[in-house]
């Protein structure tokens, strides 16, 4: 036995002399930099902590451009009138809705017509953005009043019938959402803020998502925010903190953001025409639009920007079972990988400045190949402390570094969001949370880790994204 | 490889340092309820007097208690009557500014505008503002330059309040100062609360070299009706670099222009100019509401575009009977059908 | 002519902000109103299903359900001609005609005169009465 080892021993050992300093290296660089977004966030959050300790409400003030919330529905009979009615009523100075029928093959055209009293309009869509399907029809509620309009069109995808819902927009501004999240009443107000605060350069902004597991939600509103029971949606809660509400707040502190998430954000109408829209072929369609975006603004040499509201806007029901999830990361990798392949011409080219200098080579180091160390690091330290290659206080600052640093990560996420925030008002939120943010390493973490995996390797080997359905166990409107 | 001591310092110092973050977050959200409820402690015992001044219920005794309040209590009743002056107005808001100006409140608030701390020069600006402190006009102009942003946000909402229009024309330059510079919407709130002495100031604004400025200029020009500015917004529309300037020019024509605007307008709505701007003309011009504008719209029923083609059409519904006669003459038109749908349920058709 | 006494007539009053909920609570007291005051949007509907109320007075932004949700389901409700008076932060147009198009009796904006306000509820009251 022991002999049989022995060569496997030695390739070990030479491995652990070549990669356990870099990889430690990886490790230490990668949690940096995330504090070092975290500490950009805070700066972010202490000037929003300040505007509201001195009280003007601007919000909905005069130069607030109108806004038209695009709702693709693809077969969403059960949900699609309560959704529609809560995004009408959400406080706004001007908005309409367009809901574009994506070729359903349930009710969701009839539940429509029935709700609204919806007539036809001999109305052709304009072509502003190029789109392959046809449209079929266009409808409006019957009183005049209410600013609801559907269209109709032939299945083509999520992306595409995005572009149709644009077309049809009339006001300034198209803000793009998830049709089941659960808006704050102000949201559309706080996500355009910066839009009449910077009317001539602000192009793009994106809102925070959290995830609404566990939260009390009547009527299509939250009334009280919890934490879910099950402790997969529990982790997301604390991810979706570290990584979305605080690193993406820093990077738009930065100057850098490149990614606005497709479920809610806001886009100045012609810039969005101008670039083109949504990508129907793409995976990772709104990363890779706002990319474009930039590459667009920065050859047009442009003054411009993308920010990032960091107060909760939006929530959205979170995977629960280990099949979504790992599709929902799967695909998220594999549209990561696909866009920074697309948009490699970009990097390190200083006329798209801090997107090509900073932000593409932070993703590709810092978000694609960061699984692919970790996965190396978690096999290869287990064995070589097996095989006697490396000792136990190697062993131990390896965790240290790799996992100890990230719980600290984590908890400055946290406390940030405490500090600025606290949306979580229950103590026993903030006690499951602590906990989450240790249990996320053990386990949790290593199976994204793999998914992600899958997902970029699922791409390289010219494999077919299959969407896969997001299966949901319906909002929680009853007690908990 | 590493010294078993080095990597048990370092694992030790991750592990403490997580400890001591796990306390400070802790410590966050005791702190906050701490102060929370000494605050409200600090004000509990002086809140039903608070209410009845703000509820006008007073015949003075409750002005005087809470003029006699000293130390910390006063400075709770200062924040208070902030707050509550952001809600109530009428005889009651005069009497709270009373009080604040018994305690000396309006006095330290003038001082503080160069306080170090930005939240009490925010404060101190909102203060001088929701008390209508005329006084405090020169000094809340210097805070527009101020390097921290809610100091300057608070300053320029205070200037609205009091209205005075000296300051509107430091005003918009702060709105095209480098960086950030002043949220333009807050902004104009500000200069509508100024009255007509502004359009001076309008007019400057309207060519200052920065987009920012000539885009609020532009709107309040439009939403305050001041016509002594439709030269500079026609130059504007013209001539301006920036689309979003461009368009907003045209929004203010449609709403305040004159009959030679039409001319303006239309030249607009030219397939030679960007199609966001295009079909901004064609709506101002409905809302202008010459006759002139027929000719321009019915040319543009048959067009390429149907959007354009609809806000055309429905311009011309808004025209009255002109413009009705030439939607007749172009009935086949989907754009024109479908503008007649939505004018019926509207109600605006008989 | 004698204008309706207000002794026992019950008010209902939903604000988020303990300042005008307090304040309108105090002012409506003082003029004999029964007042029962809630700090949010389900507490209301909570409080106007348990006991309809002759006249509500509904801040609009409020966490959980909006002073529009509630005004929505009064309206929907078995006591939907309960006068209702909304009472918002918001000077905008927009607000103020949603206000109306689903059925609010009278709108006042923050900030606000106390003394206009209880003018307003004595005028809808005899109103409804007559």
């Amino acid at each position: 036995m022991r002999e049989l080892l022995e060569p496997l021993r030695g390739v070990v050992v030479w491995l652990m002399d070549v990669t356990a300093v870099p990889v430690l290296a990886y490790f230490v660089l990668i949690n940096t930099s995330y504090l070092v977004l975290i500490l950009l966030g805070a700066l972010d959050f202490r000037s929003y902590l300040r505007g509201r300790k001195t009280v003007v409400d601007t919000l909905g003030g005069e130069l607030t451009p109108g806004v038209s919330v695009i709702v693709p529905a693809h077969n969403e009979e059960a949900g699609i009138v309560t959704s529609v009615k809560a995004l009408l009523s959400l406080r706004y100075p001007g908005h309409e809705v367009v809901v574009v029928d994506d070729g359903s093959t349930d009710a969701t055209f009839a539940r429509l017509r029935e709700a609204f009293d919806l007539v036809e309009l001999p109305r052709d869509v304009p072509q502003d953005i190029p789109v392959r399907a046809r449209v079929l029809g266009q409808y409006v509620p019957r009183d005049g009043r209410t600013r609801l309009i559907v269209v109709r069109k032939e299945n083509s995808g999520r992306s595409e019938a995005s572009n149709v819902g644009v077309n049809a927009a009339t006001e300034p501004l198209v803000a793009m959402i998830d049709a089941d999240s659960i808006l704050e009443p102000d949201a559309l107000l706080r996500v355009a803020k910066p839009f009449a605060d910077d009317p001539t350069r602000v192009i793009a902004t994106g809102g925070t998502i959290r995830p609404v597991n566990g939260c009390r939600v009547v009527a299509g509103r939250i009334v009280s925010v919890g934490m879910p029971r099950p402790w997969m949606p529990r982790i997301q809660v604390v991810e979706y903190l570290r990584a979305f509400l605080v690193g993406r707040t820093g990077w738009s502190r930065f100057g850098g953001l490149i990614l606005i998430s497709g479920a809610f954000g806001l886009y100045r109408r012609d810039t969005f025409v101008e670039a083109g829209g949504l990508d129907p072929d793409s995976i990772g369609e709104d990363f890779e639009l706002v990319l474009r975006m930039h590459k667009l603004m920065r050859e047009a040499k442009a003054d411009y920007r993308v920010e990032f509201v960091p107060e909760p806007v939006s929530w959205t029901e979170v995977p629960s079972t280990f099949k979504v999830l790992r599709n929902q990361r799967r695909r998220w990798h594999r549209g990561l990988w696909e866009t920074l392949w697309q948009y490699r011409g970009m990097l390190f080219r200083p006329r798209y400045g801090k997107v090509g200098l900073v932000a593409l080579p932070y993703y590709w180091l810092f978000e694609l190949v960061a699984p692919l160390l970790e996965l190396y690091g978690i096999v290869i330290v287990p064995i070589a402390l097996v095989l006697d290659a490396i000792n136990v206080p190697f062993a131990l600052l390896f965790l240290a570094l790799a996992y100890g640093y990230a719980i600290f990560v984590t908890l400055a996420a946290m406390t940030l969001e405490e500090w600025a925030f606290h949306r979580h008002s229950r103590w026993r939120d903030l006690g499951v949370g602590l906990v989450c943010s240790v249990l996320e390493n053990f386990g949790f973490r290593q199976l994204t880790v793999w998914w992600r995996l899958e997902g970029w390797w699922a791409s390289l080997r010219g494999k077919k994204q299959v969407w896969g359905v997001m299966t949901r166990t319906g909002f929680n409107e009853e007690a908990s | 490889m590493t010294g078993a001591p080095v990597t048990l310092l370092a694992a030790t110092l991750v592990f403490a340092a997580c400890l001591a973050l796990a306390v400070v977050l802790v410590l966050t959200k005791v702190g906050r309820e701490t102060r929370r409820r000494r605050r409200a402690a600090l004000v509990a015992p002086l809140r039903p007097h608070l209410i009845a001044v703000s509820a006008g219920e007073d015949e003075g005794p409750a002005r005087s208690t809470l003029v006699a309040a000293e130390g910390p209590s006063r400075r709770a009743v200062t924040g208070a009557i902030a707050d509550l002056l952001g809600k109530v107005r009428g005889l009651p808001a005069e009497h709270l500014v009373e009080v604040l100006d018994r305690h000396g409140a309006l006095e330290s608030a003038m001082a503080d505008l160069r306080h170090s701390s930005p939240v009490r020069r925010a404060q101190a600006a909102q203060l001088l503002g929701v008390s209508r402190v005329p006084d405090a006009v020169d000094s809340l102009v210097v805070a527009l330059q101020d390097k921290a942003g809610e100091v300057r946000s608070s300053a320029a909402y205070a200037l609205g309040l009091i209205g005075d229009p000296r300051a509107a024309a430091p005003l918009l330059a702060a709105v095209g100062a480098p960086g950030a510079g002043l949220p333009a919407g807050l902004a104009a709130d500000a200069l509508l609360g100024m009255g007509v002495g502004i359009s001076g100031a309008l007019g400057d604004a309207l060519s200052d070299p920065d987009p920012r400025t000539r885009t609020v200029a532009a709107h309040v020009c439009g939403i305050g009706s001041f016509t002594r500015a439709l030269p500079c917004l026609r130059e504007r529309l013209a001539l301006d670099p920036d689309l979003t300037v461009r368009e907003t020019c045209a929004q203010a024509l449609g709403s305040i222009g004159r009959a030679d605007d039409v001319e303006v307008l239309a030249r607009h709505t030219e397939a030679s100019q960007p199609l966001p701007l295009r079909r901004v003309c064609a709506e101002a011009l409905g809302q202008l509401g010459e006759d002139a504008a027929v000719s321009t719209l019915a040319a543009l029923l048959r067009g390429p575009d149907p959007r354009l083609a609809e806000i055309a059409a429905t311009s011309l519904v808004r025209l009255g009977p002109c413009g009705r006669a030439a939607l007749d003459a172009a009935s086949d038109e989907r754009p024109v059908q479908s503008a007649l749908t939505v004018a019926s349920l509207q109600g605006v058709l008989r | 002519m004698e204008v309706s006494t207000p002794e026992g007539t019950r008010v209902l009053v939903a604000d988020d902000d303990a300042d005008i909920r307090e304040l309108v609570e105090f002012k409506l007291s003082q003029a004999g109103y029964a007042v029962q005051a809630v700090p949010d949007g389900l507490a209301a509907w909570e409080a106007f299903e348990a006991n309809p109320p002759q006249l509500a007075v509904l801040d609009v932004m409020m966490p959980g359900l909006s002073g529009f949700d509630v005004l929505r389901k009064i309206r929907e409700s078995d006591h939907p001609r309960v006068p209702v008076l909304m009472l918002s932060a918001k000077s905008r147009d927009s607000d103020v005609d949603t206000g109306f198009a689903i059925g609010a009796d009278d709108y006042v904006i923050k900030p606000f005169s106390p003394r206009e306000l209880l003018h307003r509820v004595n005028t809808m009251l005899s109103r409804a009465r007559a």
